[in-house]
């Protein structure tokens, strides 16, 4: 039992991981915690399930696209609104996030009304000895892992990841060392909403999509990166791969209406006993 | 009459007015009137800690359900008169604040806004769990009220004291303090400011509010469940309400407070699938647009004073 519970814990981890690195990163670039990631998480899953819908393509082949049309959604936020309150004061940028949350999550129930929908592609489980991986679950961290390095690879080795840690690190010096910061805002913006909606996408063949199903996800997200420590990427893989144990231990141990309660409970013990985060926030 | 004579006249004559409305008024009427009153007191417990520090409080809601909760399981099972009972539902609200702040509000930054954000999810979970105590799905339904109107006393009372409170809190040495960290934190604390400390007394005042008018709500309605005490839409009317009258003043909850029930009350209440969308606009807008609200635009305009 305990085993089974490690698997889908670290199972889990992946996919927590993948989606709070995009979180991470617009904190790091811009220093704005972004209140609808979780709900860009929601578009992406609805994505993933119009294409599968209407076109009946696999639902994992739909990855590119989703974060295609998510990358263009979230670019399209960043220059028409957040972009002028990336250098107001942290409520200016909190409230309005909040509010393009809630705005987000009407419209999906005004377009896609609430009724549960389903993705029904891979059902079913591998099974080794007393072990079972849950298919989708397996496919989902797999991805989620591969998209998670691609996006590490790309931070640390491209001219383009370059130009995003470096503004990060100071904006002034990038602008002066003539990144274009605003476009480098847009990317940043563009990359972490298609790293939502990838995990739309994946989510989308494991769970019910609903117009609500988003909001958890911002929390957490930034859950993830607390107990990896901020700004420390290979930390957040730690976090996400820990809030997944904490959550398969509470549904067994308890039941699995308590596990957001226990996440929760983590939380404000982490932040009372270690608020750099567990690998004590150094920065990468 | 000096202009601040007149505005004090004004008030002494609203606060009669309000006082014998219940004798004149229709039932209709004295209840939106006690809405309005839940609303100000709500709105205004919601600016004492975001309006006046900046610290973002995403799930105030928490504090009513946890006042409404307290409020109906002390009127039920222990028998308590519902006047000290919502009193009780204020102490609650303040535990759960302390057990939240004194971690969060320690810390700089996004902690706290982002700690608040799961509270009323997680508080609704809790009491679904604890089906013995608080029956769970089921709800508690409370032994049937005889009339309305010493609730909507209690509830106007509620109201005004939030009022008062943040007039006294904003001309205080202990509300500049807190404007103080709003503007600059860092600065703040150089200049000897105990900011975790500040933070989570103002964060302890606008608990309580919510607490007390929880346990009337669920007085008034005469039923509670997890669903009906802890909506997140709750949160953001507050929300809306302090922004769009204008935050960090005393008046301004109650301006948004006033304007955005009634004009729910007249347009909106026929378009209800747009309502958050509505408000999520409104959000959006008054951020960029107008960050210091109605109110905040016309201390600018007119040179009115800060304590308006």
């Amino acid at each position: 039992m305990l085993g089974q519970v490690v698997v889908s814990g670290i199972l889990a981890g992946a996919l927590y991981a993948m989606v709070a690195l995009g979180l991470a990163l617009i904190f790091g670039v811009m220093r704005v915690i972004n209140i609808a990631h979780g709900p860009l998480l929601m578009l992406g899953a609805y994505t993933t399930f119009f294409i599968y819908q209407a076109l009946g393509l696999n639902p994992y082949l739909t990855v590119p696209i989703t974060m295609l049309v998510l990358f263009i959604l979230g670019a399209l936020l960043q220059r028409t609104l957040v972009y002028r309150v990336v250098d107001a004061p942290e409520l200016s940028s909190l409230l309005l996030t909040f509010g393009i949350s809630i705005a987000l999550v009407n419209l999906a129930q005004l377009a896609f009304t609430s009724n549960l929908r389903t993705v029904e592609y891979v059902t079913g489980s591998y099974t080794l000895g007393p072990l079972a991986f849950s298919k989708s679950r397996l496919i989902a961290f797999v991805v989620a892992a591969a998209l998670a390095g691609l996006v590490f690879l790309f931070l640390q080795r491209t001219r383009l990841g370059k130009a995003i840690r470096a503004t990060s690190q100071s904006r002034e010096v990038a602008m002066v060392c003539g990144v274009d910061v605003q476009r480098i805002h847009r990317i940043t913006f563009g990359i972490a909403a298609a790293l939502a909606g990838a995990g739309g996408a994946l989510v989308s063949v494991i769970v019910a999509i609903q117009p609500e199903m988003g909001q958890i996800w911002t929390f957490k997200s930034f859950l993830v990166i607390v107990l990896g420590g901020a700004g420390n990427y290979p930390g957040a893989l730690l976090g996400g791969v820990l809030l997944g144990l904490v959550e398969q231990l509470a549904s067994l141990f308890l039941t699995t209406q308590l596990s957001e309660a226990v996440a929760y409970i983590l939380l404000v013990l982490i932040l009372l006993v270690r608020p750099t985060g567990l690998l004590g926030g150094r920065q990468t | 009459m000096t202009p601040r004579g007149t505005f004090r006249l004004g008030l002494v004559v609203l606060v009669a007015a309000l006082a014998v409305y219940p004798a004149v008024g229709t039932g209709y009427g004295v209840r939106a009137v006690l809405q309005i009153f839940m609303w100000i007191a709500l709105a205004a417990s919601w600016n004492l800690i975001s309006g006046l520090t900046g610290y973002v409080s995403f799930g105030h809601v928490a504090f009513f359900g946890a006042g409404a909760y307290t409020g109906a399981i002390l009127i039920t099972r222990a028998g308590w008169s519902w006047p000290t009972a919502a009193l009780a539902g204020g102490l609650a609200a303040c535990v759960v604040a302390l057990v939240i702040g004194y971690p969060c509000l320690r810390l700089k930054g996004p902690y706290f806004a982002i700690a608040m954000l799961g509270l009323n999810e997680v508080l609704r979970a809790l009491v679904s769990y604890f089906e013995g105590l608080t029956g769970g799905g089921n709800g508690i339904s409370l032994p049937t009220l005889e009339a309305t109107v010493p609730v909507y006393y209690a509830m106007g009372l509620a109201a005004a004291a939030v009022t008062l409170l943040t007039y006294l809190v904003i001309t205080s040495r202990f509300g500049l303090r807190l404007m103080t960290i709003r503007e600059d934190e860092v600065a703040a604390e150089a200049m000897g400011i105990d900011t975790a400390r500040h933070k989570l007394y103002a964060f302890l005042l606008s608990a309580a509010g919510p607490g007390i008018v929880g346990a009337l709500a669920a007085r008034d309605q005469g039923y509670i469940e997890p669903i009906s005490v802890f909506p997140l839409a709750t949160t953001i009317t507050m929300i809306v309400m302090v922004l769009f009258g204008g935050k960090g003043t005393v008046w301004g909850p109650v301006l948004g407070a006033v304007v955005l029930f009634v004009s729910q009350e007249l347009v909106w209440a026929r378009f209800p699938y747009l309502h958050q969308l509505l408000f999520g606009s409104i959000i959006v807008a008054v951020v960029l647009l107008m960050p210091r609200g109605v109110l905040g635009v016309l201390q600018q305009r007119y040179h009115l004073p800060r304590t308006i």
